[in-house]
Formats: C-alpha cells, structure tokens, sequence
C-alpha cells in the first residue's frame, strides 16, 4: 500500500462510492503526481464531485484506497478511515462555504488555529496569502460583505494559508460570469505553478479543463472514460462519448475503407473523407476544421446553407450535403443565408475514425 | 493507523441521539398503550362522554380552521399595518388557554361576568351572554388555537407562486374562480396539516373544558380523565383507558390525512411573496378590523377581564358594588404559600426545557439532516410522535413507567422536566431543522478541510450560525413551558408545583379574585424572565 502512496501526491485505486443502492462512482483509480494539475471532467452526475469529496474525506467510499503524499488515508480493506481534519488538504468549494459570520482575516486564520500555528506568526501568513490573492486591504471585511469574485479569492486564500501540498477544487468557478472567470483561471493556474500545487480539479467545461491541465481524466457514469494529457484527448478522443464532450459535433456514420495504407470514409451521401485510425464505424471532425469556399476546390464536397447563426466574429453553420447534415464555424461577421450553394473539406488531420 | 479505526463522534451522536428520543418517547406511550387497553374498562361505557370529545373535537377544529384561515386571508399585503396585526394574531400562542378562559367566564359568566352585569343594567336580566357552555368552551378553544391554522396557512400563502395566479387571470378566470379553483386546492395539504394539529391538540386540552364545560356539565375525555384521578383512590388505569381513546383519534387522524393527501402528488408550490392577482385587496380595513376583532376576542378582553378581577375587592353581582384593592396581588405574593415555591420550579423548569429541547433537537435535526447513516427517516418520525400524543395521556404514560424505575424521578420536578421536554421536542426540531437546511452543508464541510474536528466545526461554525434561531426557539419553549397544564396536573407533587397548577388549584378551592392575580404573578414571570435574557443578549451584543 506503501507502493501506492509513493507513486504520487495523491493516489486512487478502485474506489466505489454509492449512496443507497446505486453506486456514483464505481471502481475508480488515478494518480497525481506531485505539483500535478488533474482535473476530472465529465457532465453532470458522472461522479467527479463524489471522487473529490471521498479523497477528502467528505464521503466514505464503500471500497477502494486512497493514499495522499505517501500516507494512507482511506482503505476500505483494513478499516482505515482518517478523518477530512486529519488528510492535510486544502479544499475550494463550490459556494466557496465562506462563514459568514467571520470576517475575511479570520476566514483565512481559522485553518491555521485549528491547525495550531502559533498567534504570533498568524498575522505574517495570514497577509501573506490575502496578498497573494490580491485582498490584503480587505483582512477586517465581514465575509458577507463580498463580491462573488472576492469571496473566490477569500476561498483560495484560505486554502492555500496552511501551505498544503494538495488542493482539491470542486467547480470553483462555475459561480463567476464568464469574463471574471477568465481572469480568474489565470489566475488560479499562475498560483498553483507557482506554489507548486498537486491540484485535482473538478468541472463539467472543457474549455476550462483544457486551459489549466496537465492532464484530465473524462468521467462518465461514475467511471474514466479516457485519461491524458489535453492534447492527447483533443487529438485522439477514446470514444464517441469523449469526442462529443470535447466538442467535436461531427460524428457521422460512415463505412472504413483501407486503401493504399491510409483509411477512407464512406458517408451515406457517398462523399468519401480521408481519416486517421484504423477503422471503425463513425467518422469525426470538428466544426472549425471544415473550410468553406464559395467556388469548387480540389477535395471539396458540395453542399448547402440550411441555418447559419452569427456570434459575433464567428458564423456557425448548419450544412446539408445530400443526406447528411454536419456543422461548421468559420471566422467571420456576415452569415451567407440560408440556401447558399458552398463547398466544404476537411484537412485528413483533423478527421478520425471512431468505433464507438 | 489504528486511530483510523476511532468511532466517529457525528456516529456516536446519531447513536446518543436516538437513544435518548427512544427513551424519551416510547417507554411511555406503550406503557399508556397497554395498561390502557388492558384496564377492564372501555370509554365505550360511557358514550356520552366519548361523544361530547368528539363533538368537542371537531367543532373546535372547524372553528379554529376557518378563523385562522380567515385572518391568513386577510391579511394580505395592502392591508394596513399588516406586519403588526401578523404578529398580534399569534399572541395567544403566548398565553396560556387556562388564563384566558379565566378570563371569559368573568367577562361572560352568566350571573357575575361582566359583559352580563352591564346588559343586564341596561337591557335587563334576558340579555344574558352565557360563556359557560358548549359553545362558549368551544370558542374560547378555537380563539386559542386559531394562530396555528394561521401560521401554516400564511406560509403556504406566501410559498404560492403568483405566476400561477397571474396566468389563471390572463386565461379568463374571475378572482373568485382563481380562489376556488387554483388558490384553495393549493392550501389544502396546510390546511390538513392545520387541522391534525388543531383536532389533536383540541381532544387533549384540559384547560378551557374544565374551567367552562364542567360547570355547564360538559364532560369530555380530559376533564373525565382528571375527575378519576381525583378520586380516593385514584383510578389510574380506567384514566388510562380515556388516554388510548384520545390517542386512538390522533392516529385515526394521522393515517386519515396521510390518505387523503397521498393520493394526490404536490409540485412543491415555490415563488416569490404572495401577490394576489387583484392588485389592492378589497376592504382592506375591514380586514384589519376582523384581526384586531380577533385580538381583542382571544387575548385583550380576556386580560383586562383578568386584570379587574384581580383588582376588585371581590368579583360582584352588581356593577355597583365594585370596588378596587391591592389585597389580592398582596395576598398572593405574601401570604399564598404556593406563590414563590411555584414560581421559582416553573422558571426553572421553562429554562431547563428550553435548553434541553433545544440541545436534543439540534441533536436529531443534525443527524436527520447531516448524518450519513441509516435511520435518519426514522428517528424524524420518532422525534415527532409527541405531536400526535396530548400531553396528558403521556403524562399518564409517564406514571405508569416512572413507578417501576427505581430513581428519583416519580415524584419529583424530574418527572416534570421529562414530560414538558417530550411534549415540545417537536417544536424543537422543526425549528432548528429549518435553520440547519438554510445552512450550506459545505461551510461544515470547508471548517472539517481546513483542520477542525468535527465538533471543532461545531462549535465555531454551525452554533454561532445557528444561534440566533436556537436563542428564539429557547424563548418560545421556555413560554411554553411556563403555561403548560395538562399533564403538570397529573405530574405535581407538593414540592414540584408550577405556577400554572397553582392557578389551577386556586381556581378550584379559592378566591376568584385571588386566582386572577396568581394568574398575572404567571404571566410577569414569563415577562419579566424573557425580558431580563432578551436585554442580558443585547448587553452582550448578540443581538
């Protein structure tokens, strides 16, 4: 068990947790390996919120290990069970659990007593982290007098006052509007390099995920449907499921076909795509890898306008190409309308086949 | 790592906690149960009383229903000082039925009350207001517990989404066809709820039938229960055998409710304040007026009445030959020997159950709420069973169980303090479980992260947050406690007297006009108690 424990800050083996009869995670097992960013992925409901919070301590699994910096914390075989006081974590929340009845000083102190740092030096750590997280001037605020990007940095100056090794953050900034959210994650991701944080992170947005990890676990129904670095995810999605999470739209049923060393897909309409992988039943591109053209181009497919919706700098298209539908995005202000003959391709790179 | 392996103290709380309710509840209620049904002896045998308890029973219960529905009605925003006449309403929730019945039968007895002393100077001797009857006990019921009806009834009518409302208008129905069709179906579980409450707690009131219905020949299963035991020697167990008639109609009730609203499914009705559809309600002060009529009926006119016959020299048959003393306020804070005695257990008996009930509730309300073990569900209803249980049949329960155990509890303030902590356990755990369902599960949870145990948690997080409810709730179950009557009455011994049995015992053997002043020395003990905490709260600045 030892073993275990040593591979990484933080390690996983086979963890089952259920409430009631059905279980939310079943048979789960991962590592972090020290000053890691990890972050569970996965839609609602896969059981990555019930992963952070066993490694905790906030959930009792019924089965499984867990061991944080080489110490065993959880094991369901031998009754080892410590409580979530006694696993040295620090923990972002989602509401961030501000107490509202202290002010943002002794928000971030009340760790540090719990944990007997001495008066004296409480004061020192205390600005230390306020300041790391830009609140210095705030320290004597009632915590109920916060703005919700202020409570965020109240929530991550407190986790980090203790100097721990490991900090688990469950979608800490699903609460933010999207563009504190964006400022927040850099910062967020600048302190845990910084201070050299194992992070494991929780969210359902892929976007987040692939901006802070160094590598993500995809969750579904309360097991990893893929693990890897972002770039291995983004570049070869284990699965359907996987590819449609990570926003790849196009997922359309084809026929395989091997020719010359190199697959070719054969969709309904006849239209035949040059693909990576060998083989398999649905082929997969994004929508911002196909390229539009108003003229025919060698490899062009035609097609035709069915629903185009302007964002803003980019138009999101609809296309009808025979039997098939597929989407598109392409960088630009003015949407062609509806019925527009186009011609589209797609680059072999970024087409992949998928069995499932 | 064998400290991994340490029993957990939020285990150990669920565990102590369950135990204790368990203790607490059903020791007693089997033992009523059983020595009841094993008595030789059926109400049955005396139908006219079973039928006066019923009668009693469910005249009360629609009454209260339709006056406490009434005023929640009423009240609706736009009526004026509408924040005020809300908290009027539940005043005689604070008094206890015994005092104001007191009061009507010496404002509306039929030879000396007072409302009677004046008709009959002015319109003579056949205008007679007679208080002392069926319906008078029935009213004087339904004025004392039509504040539940309207405390449920309102937080329904404020949970009810006025979109629902709104689009009912929009679609072509009249306000009254709205009323009908889609605001009283949605108020039928709170009214059902009410009307448990109110018919439960009605068959086990003691008070107001045995100050206005005994007189009058009105005997139902509480008065009865009272009379045998009164007897030399007492005759407990048929005593006993009224009790399961008593708690035979609140489980009858319970599963007659719990069918009526299982059938159907209830959305959760969730929104913002209620805005009837109307805009301005009509009338509105009219509809002041209807609650300040109510106040005037179930708590000021009752008071003042209390307040002259303490103050007459004695209560008289001719207005005449009034005349206004000290001496009874006198006699019974100098000479009564039961005053300071009586006084003294009932403060401290209202302060202890406060405490306790507060404690043991917060106690089942964390384990129901929080705890992650099995069982939660039923210690919920555990800790609920005294609301379907009159306090005097637990009270007879109390006796037959306390007699056996061999420790200083029969027979002492300990029997007391018992009763009255059972009795309102499920005040205290609504109250504080409402509270804790506020508070987010992770600020106990960050507290645990960051390094404290669990009851380091609770100590620096979830009490002080909490504190503010627990603080209200103390106040209300330590009032409560100073009033209650039913099963005191049965409890008492010479040593262990409260305050509300003193006034009842009064009543019985003594002067009118030296019982209404007993009764006032009640009611300055709860005042002055609440205010001196109340301003020993602020000083310390936690209000």
């Amino acid at each position: 068990m030892t073993r275990l424990g040593s591979l990484g800050a933080v390690a996983a083996e086979g963890l089952v947790v259920a409430h009631g009869a059905v279980p939310a995670v079943r048979g789960i097992g991962f590592t972090a390996a020290p000053g890691e960013f990890l972050t569970l992925l996965g839609p609602s409901g896969c059981g990555k919120t019930t992963t952070l919070r066993a490694i905790a301590g906030l959930e009792t699994p019924r089965a499984g290990r867990i061991a944080i910096g080489g110490q065993k914390v959880f094991d369901a075989a031998d009754g080892v069970d410590l409580p979530p006081e006694r696993r040295g974590l620090a923990m972002v929340f989602q509401s961030y659990a501000i107490w509202p009845h202290m002010t943002v000083f002794e928000n971030v102190a009340f760790g540090l007593r719990a944990r007997g740092v001495r008066k004296a030096a409480l004061g020192d750590v205390v600005r230390r982290s306020l300041d790391l997280v830009g609140l210095a001037d705030f320290a004597n605020r009632p915590a109920t007098r916060l703005s919700g990007g202020q409570q965020q940095r109240v929530a991550l100056a407190r986790s980090i006052a203790g100097d721990p090794a490991v900090i688990l953050l469950d979608e800490p900034l699903s609460n933010l509007d999207a563009q504190l959210r964006l400022a927040m994650r850099a910062e967020l991701k600048s302190l845990q390099r910084r201070l050299g944080l194992t992070a494991i992170y929780v969210t359902h947005d892929q976007e987040e995920a692939l901006a802070l990890s160094d590598r993500i676990l995809v969750m579904r129904e309360g097991a990893i449907a893929q693990a890897g670095t972002p770039q291995q995810i983004l570049d070869a999605p284990a699965s359907r499921f996987v590819a449609a999470f990570m926003g790849v739209r196009n997922i359309l049923p084809c026929i395989a076909e091997r020719g010359g060393g190199a697959m070719t897909a054969v969709l309904k309409n006849g239209v035949r795509l040059p693909a990576r992988g060998d083989g398999g039943s649905f082929v997969c591109f994004r929508p911002a890898s196909v390229r539009l053209s108003a003229a025919p181009e060698p490899g062009a497919h035609p097609a035709e306008v069915a629903a185009a919706t302007c964002l803003g700098d980019i138009v999101e298209y609809e296309l009808r190409c025979g039997e098939v539908a597929l989407s598109a995005r392409e960088l630009s202000r003015r949407a062609l309308p509806p019925g527009t003959p186009v011609f589209w391709r797609v680059d072999p790179d970024d087409c992949f086949l998928l069995a499932d | 790592m064998i400290l991994g392996r340490r029993i957990r103290p939020e285990a150990m709380l669920g565990f102590v906690v369950t135990l204790c309710v368990a203790t607490l509840v059903l020791p007693p209620l089997i033992a009523a149960a059983v020595a009841g049904s094993s008595a030789g002896f059926t109400p049955l045998h005396e139908p006219g009383i079973v039928a006066n308890t019923l009668i009693f029973g469910a005249a009360t219960t629609i009454a209260a229903l339709l006056l406490g529905g009434g005023l929640a009605l009423a009240l609706a925003p736009g009526v004026p000082g509408r924040a005020m006449l809300e908290r009027l309403v539940v005043m005689p929730l604070y008094l206890t039925p015994l005092l104001t019945a007191m009061g009507w039968n010496w404002l509306a007895s039929p030879r000396s009350g007072l409302v009677n002393l004046v008709l009959h100077e002015t319109l003579g001797s056949w205008a007679t207001i007679n208080i002392v009857s069926v319906p008078g006990v029935v009213a004087v019921s339904a004025f004392a517990f039509a504040p539940l009806p309207f405390l449920l009834i309102s937080d329904a009518l404020r949970a009810l989404d006025p979109s629902l409302l709104e689009s009912a208008r929009v679609h072509g129905a009249s306000a009254g066809r709205v009323f009908r069709r889609i605001v009283l179906p949605l108020l039928q579980p709170a009214a059902l709820a009410a009307a448990l409450l109110v018919c439960v707690e009605a068959v086990g009131m003691f008070s107001v039938p045995a100050v206005l219905g005994l007189p009058a020949g009105f005997n139902v299963a509480t008065t009865q229960i009272f009379q045998l035991l009164e007897n030399y020697p007492p005759r407990i167990a048929e005593a006993t055998a009224w009790g399961v008639l008593l708690l035979g109609i609140a489980a009858v009730l319970t599963l007659a409710q719990a069918a009526l609203l299982g059938r159907r499914s209830f959305v959760t009705v969730t929104g913002k304040a209620f805005r009837p559809a109307a805009g301005r309600p009509r009338a509105p002060r009219g509809r002041a007026a209807f609650a300040l009529l109510y106040v005037a009926l179930a708590a000021v006119l009752p008071l003042l009445a209390l307040l002259w016959a303490a103050s007459c020299e004695f209560v008289p048959a001719r207005l005449g030959l009034m005349r206004f003393t000290f001496q009874h306020f006198a006699f019974v804070l100098n000479q009564y020997p039961k005053t300071w005695l009586a006084a003294g257990n009932s403060v401290l008996l209202g302060a202890l159950t406060g405490c306790l009930v507060c404690g043991l509730g917060l106690g089942v309300s964390w384990v129901v709420l929080r705890g992650r073990g099995r069982g939660a569900q039923a210690l919920d209803q555990l800790s609920m069973i005294p609301l379907s249980m009159p306090a005097m049949v637990f009270a007879l329960g109390l006796l037959w169980v306390y007699v056996r155990v061999p420790l200083p509890i029969y027979g002492t303030a300990l029997i007391l303090l018992i009763a009255y902590s059972t009795h309102y356990l499920p005040y205290g755990v609504r109250t504080t479980s409402a509270a804790l369902r506020q508070l987010h599960p992770e600020l106990e949870e960050a507290a645990r992260v960051a390094g404290a145990s669990w009851m380091g948690a609770m100590r620096r997080i979830t009490l002080p947050l909490l504190q503010p409810t627990i603080f209200a709730a103390w106040v209300l179950l330590f009032i409560m406690a100073m009033q209650e009557v039913s099963s005191s009455m049965l409890l008492y011994t010479s040593h262990s007297i409260v305050l509300s049995v003193a006034v009842f015992d009064l009543w019985e053997n003594g002067n009118p006009s030296d019982v209404a002043a007993l009764g006032f020395v009640q009611l300055a003990a709860s005042f002055i108690v609440v205010s001196a905490v109340l301003a020993l709260r602020q000083r310390r600045g936690l209000a």
